[in-house]
């Protein structure tokens, strides 16, 4: 009876159910059975006829009342023994040399994962499944509580301290993350995903660097007009000099503001950052109906800068950028021209994917590392040898299959519906770079 | 009433009835009455702060409320709820009205500090009002429409660093919650002093009817714990208003340690509102049975011992907080020991009516309802008090269904079992026995219907304290709204069902409708000015109901 807990997803999590169902089992057994009893002497013994009987002067029974103090003694020490060990299982500290540790961090309203690597993520996390994970966590600002409901484990973000979960998931599939410690305002929306993978794609997935990469490479303005959009500035300021909620970021850069208090200041730096961080301190007159948020915990330093560079750009002399696409066309209407071939390549290995099977430093991911692979020599699986000149390397990106290298599998799609010459140049010149 | 002439016919409610003679009174009875309107006022205002955001978790996604005003919500519901209504609720009415007529005094032993106490009361809730509607910040930003709503919103816990870091309303809330302990401190105090002192004579300790004894657990735990959320309180006033830095992290404070002495009040206050309901029920279901209560020394041991147990378990909130893992296992451990004296009661209070002579006026089908609930309360509590367990639970809605399993099914059903039992005796008049019976009926039904289907979402993984939520947990969320209004409609039932009696009754109550033993059946209904007409004394204990019979024990 009860049973609505949900998927078990970790090693501790059958654990947890069995002594969680042996105390529902004795809950609905001691409830029915004294409730019942109630019921039973309320019918059994209801005044009949609204004349009371003659009723006997029990005043209590010692036996009795032993019985019913040391039952539930032996049955608590029972429950609260294997609550222990099976916390203790739950906390263990892993001294498995394979397990992943991950850096989490709460914040007003987000979840940020840092891992070994560098790489780093928000709202979504991945773990390798059969493999001990441990989330060590801390706060920006205030009480958070990390909750794994598959995987049966919470615990407490607090600022100023590091606390950890730890879990072994035994079962590949995408699991819910709640802040369950209350936090302000969009605390129900403080979700994240968790999604448990094979080894396999784990490896390919923490290494695939290619989405910060980008944002770190990119010239200021163009992350300003980016973050212009993703962090929905767009809403309340408009590009074009129109008056929506908010003053428009046409021109503004430079100019003199007038505030509600009567006070003035040029727009520079120092007053765009404050206008982010904390807006309700210098309201524009005439735009003091509905109060802009606080981006403050929400956006790094170089993200500021960025909204300096993007808003000192519009001045009218060029064109508003427009919303970029969805994620996977980033950089398409990039002006590559200008790039040298080696920049070219570059490019092509951050944006094609090439990043998401090899890689930079040497580590064998689902193919062989670019690093110090031109020149090289080395046997394919068909038995034959090969040397890693122009021609190879031209020939494995247009025609991969035909030269697979040994030790590795076929998976590679041919490009050559998708790069041009100057991008298989550029990877050529780019991967000479890369020679030890 | 042409009968106030009549010398006989004058009591404590006609005696005089100007304003002033009721708001300078310092007759326990009128000051409990007092008390019972001013939380009464505060009830519904809670229960509405309630149905509103449940009428918002009706449906998945937003609906009517924003994110702020669903947190200051909950907020208003969980701190008028707690330091407003339940705090005081059956100590400062029915306590401050029976203490001294179960004793056989002539009021309590410092009737004007007991005036006091509701006076105190009075500027904590006037304090509390002020930080719901928060004209300051209002004023002083200049009319700004950003001030005009902004209550505090950091739930009815004031947990640091977001209590140092919200809106200013947390001041007056955290303020009031410190004026109102001086309160509850001062009537515990009242009460100590009153047990110790002014007992009739005959009346020794173990002829204390075990209402007395919940009430002076309760008191014991008023003025011992109360002193240290005070000083809690003040202590994060001092950090917001001085930036004295105690428990925000960024000015060197620690968030645990706010977590540790708040609960160090906030969970034995839970026992000053479970004791008093406990003690209700020991004193309605012998009435109803015609038997002593079974097992008396026991019953009273077992209120003694969870006074003394709860100050020791605080940290069973704290699982998953950051403490240490052998924190963790010694609390668990303890919280062991406040199950077993609580399951002793329970089955003391079945064991009651064996072979009673069993009828069921409202107030006995409350104390049955109120074992059900209990049973429940109780029994979740094992899944909580269970490290590993409740791990999973902490901070969901299990926990949410729990405490109101514990604290509306038993502390207010208690309130209101104890309302109907000694209304003939407070108003002098009966009530309509089947509207009270529909109203239980509906309280009963609405509020299971209400909370069992929290438990269902607690199990799912439902957080609590959450605007929005997933789509899966939406069927329950709609049994529990829909639960919550018929548990209201039976509370407004109940209520006005009393109110018309009172006011509009013809049906006079007698000295004694229930045959009961207990000494303040003794005296006229309502009873007068002082009381008692001639000095009481007793020679047994309230419970000596039926025929001795061979083994059947002593008390």
């Amino acid at each position: 009876m009860f049973r609505y807990l949900p998927e078990q997803a970790s090693e501790v999590a059958p654990k947890v159910d069995w002594l969680h169902h042996w105390i529902t089992d004795l809950s609905v057994f001691f409830t029915v059975a004294i409730c019942g009893a109630m019921l039973y002497f309320a019918v059994r013994y209801r005044k009949r006829d609204g004349v009371d009987h003659e009723t006997p002067r029990i005043e209590g029974n010692n036996f009795l009342e032993i019985v019913w103090t040391v039952v539930p003694t032996i049955i608590c020490v029972f429950v609260a023994y294997y609550g222990v060990v099976i916390y203790r299982d739950m906390v263990e500290v892993s001294e498995d040399p394979d397990q992943v540790v991950i850096n989490g961090r709460g914040r007003q309203w987000a979840w940020d994962f840092q891992y070994q690597n560098g790489k780093v993520t928000t709202n979504e996390f991945v773990v390798p499944v059969n493999r001990p994970i441990r989330v060590v966590l801390t706060s920006t600002d205030v009480l958070h509580s990390f909750f794994l409901p598959a995987m049966r484990v919470k615990k407490d973000v607090v600022p100023g301290m590091y606390t950890y979960v730890s879990f072994t998931p035994v079962k590949e599939g995408e699991y819910h993350t709640f802040c369950t410690e209350y936090c302000g305002k969009d605390h129900s929306y403080m979700l994240a995903s968790l999604k448990v993978v094979s080894q396999a794609e784990y490896d390919r997935w923490v290494n695939d660097r290619s989405a910060e990469l980008m944002k770190a490479s990119m010239s200021p303005a163009k992350l300003g007009a980016k973050l212009y959009y993703e962090k929905g500035c767009n809403a309340c300021h408009s590009l074009d000099g129109s008056k929506v909620v908010g003053p428009t970021f046409l021109k503004l850069f430079g100019t003199e503001r007038v505030f509600s208090d009567g006070s003035k200041a040029t727009a520079d730096e120092n007053y765009i950052k404050n206008s982010i961080l904390n807006p309700q301190s210098q309201i524009v007159e005439g735009y003091d109906a509905i109060p802009m948020p606080s981006f403050d915990g929400q956006i790094n330093d170089n993200e500021i800068t960025g909204i300096i560079e993007f808003l000192r750009g519009l001045d009218g002399s060029a064109p508003a950028p427009e919303q970029p696409e969805a994620d996977e066309e980033k950089g398409q209407g990039e002006d590559l021209s200008a790039l040298s071939p080696v920049e070219r390549g570059k490019w092509v290995y951050e944006n094609k994917l090439c990043i998401t099977c090899h890689s930079l430093d040497g580590s064998k991911l689902v193919g062989p590392s670019f690093k110090g692979l031109y020149g090289r020599e080395g046997e394919l699986n068909d038995g034959s040898t090969y040397v890693a000149n122009d021609e190879y390397i031209q020939k494995s990106i247009m025609d991969p299959a035909s030269q697979i290298v040994k030790g590795y599998q076929p998976l590679m799609p041919p490009y050559a519906q998708q790069l041009g010459d100057e991008d298989v140049q550029g990877v050529i010149e780019y991967l000479k770079t890369l020679k030890e | 009433m042409s009968a106030h002439a009549d010398g006989d016919d004058k009591n404590y409610l006609n005696c005089e009835t100007t304003l002033w003679s009721w708001i300078s009174t310092v007759d326990h009875k009128r000051i409990g009455l007092m008390y019972l309107f001013t939380i009464t006022a505060f009830f519904i205002v809670g229960g509405l702060a309630a149905l509103t955001f449940r009428i918002e978790l009706f449906s998945s996604g937003a609906q009517f409320l924003t994110p702020d005003q669903y947190n200051v919500l909950f907020t208003l519901h969980g701190a008028i709820m707690i330091f407003l209504f339940i705090v005081p609720g059956i100590p400062a009415t029915m306590g401050n009205f029976l203490l001294p007529l179960m004793i056989g005094a002539k009021d309590v032993a410092f009737p004007r500090l007991n005036l006091l106490s509701y006076y105190i009361y009075v500027v904590g809730a006037a304090m509390a009002l002020i930080a719901i509607f928060n004209p300051f910040d209002y004023i002083l930003s200049g009319f700004s429409a950003e001030q005009a709503f902004n209550p505090a919103d950091t739930g009815w816990t004031f947990y640091a660093p977001y209590s140092v870091k919200s809106g200013s309303a947390v001041v007056w809330m955290t303020g009031a919650a410190f004026v109102l302990g001086f309160s509850s401190i001062l009537t515990g105090l009242n009460f100590i002093v009153t047990v110790h002192k002014l007992r009739c004579p005959g009346m020794t300790w173990n002829r204390l009817p075990v209402f007395v004894w919940a009430l002076y657990a309760t008191s014991v735990i008023q003025t011992l714990a109360t002193p240290v959320v005070g000083m809690t309180l003040v202590l994060l006033i001092m950090e917001r208003v001085m930036g004295v830095g105690i428990f925000d992290p960024s000015m060197g404070g620690d968030p645990v340690l706010y977590e540790h002495f708040f609960w160090f009040y906030s969970h034995p206050v839970v026992y000053i509102m479970v004791l008093p309901a406990f003690g209700v029920v020991g004193e309605i279901i012998p009435v109803f049975s015609r038997k002593p209560i079974f097992g008396y020394k026991m019953v009273v041991y077992a209120s003694v011992a969870i006074a003394a147990v709860g100050f020791l378990v605080w940290a069973h909130h704290m699982f998953t907080s950051g403490i240490s893992d052998w924190t963790a296992i010694y609390f668990s451990v303890a919280t062991f020991g406040v199950a077993i004296p609580t399951a002793v009661k329970v089955f003391n209070w079945v064991s009651t009516m064996y072979k009673g002579s069993i009828s069921f006026e409202t107030p006995m089908l409350y104390a049955m309802a109120f074992i059900f609930l209990f049973m429940v309360a109780g029994t979740t509590g094992v899944y909580l008090a269970t490290l590993a367990v409740d791990v999973y639970y902490h901070d969901t809605y299990f926990v949410v269904a729990h405490f109101h399993y514990t604290i509306q099914g038993g502390a207010v059903i208690g309130l209101i079992a104890a309302l109907h039992f000694w209304f003939p005796k407070i108003s002098g008049k009966m009530y309509n026995e089947p509207v009270a019976k529909l109203a239980w009926f509906l309280v009963f039904v609405g509020f299971n219907l209400t909370f069992l289907p929290q438990f269902v979402l607690g199990m799912e993984g439902m957080p609590r304290r959450y605007f929005d939520y997933l789509p899966e947990f939406q069927p329950m969320h709609r049994l529990s709204t829909i639960g919550s209004f018929i548990n209201g409609f039976g509370y407004t039932f109940a209520l006005l069902n009393l109110l018309y009696a009172a006011v509009f009754g013809r049906v006079k109550a007698p000295r004694n409708p229930y045959n009961s033993l207990s000494l303040e059946w003794k005296t006229a209904s309502p009873p007068s000015h002082h009381n008692f007409d001639e000095d009481p004394e007793v020679d047994d204990y309230p419970y000596a109901y039926g025929t001795p019979v061979e083994g059947g024990g002593h008390h």
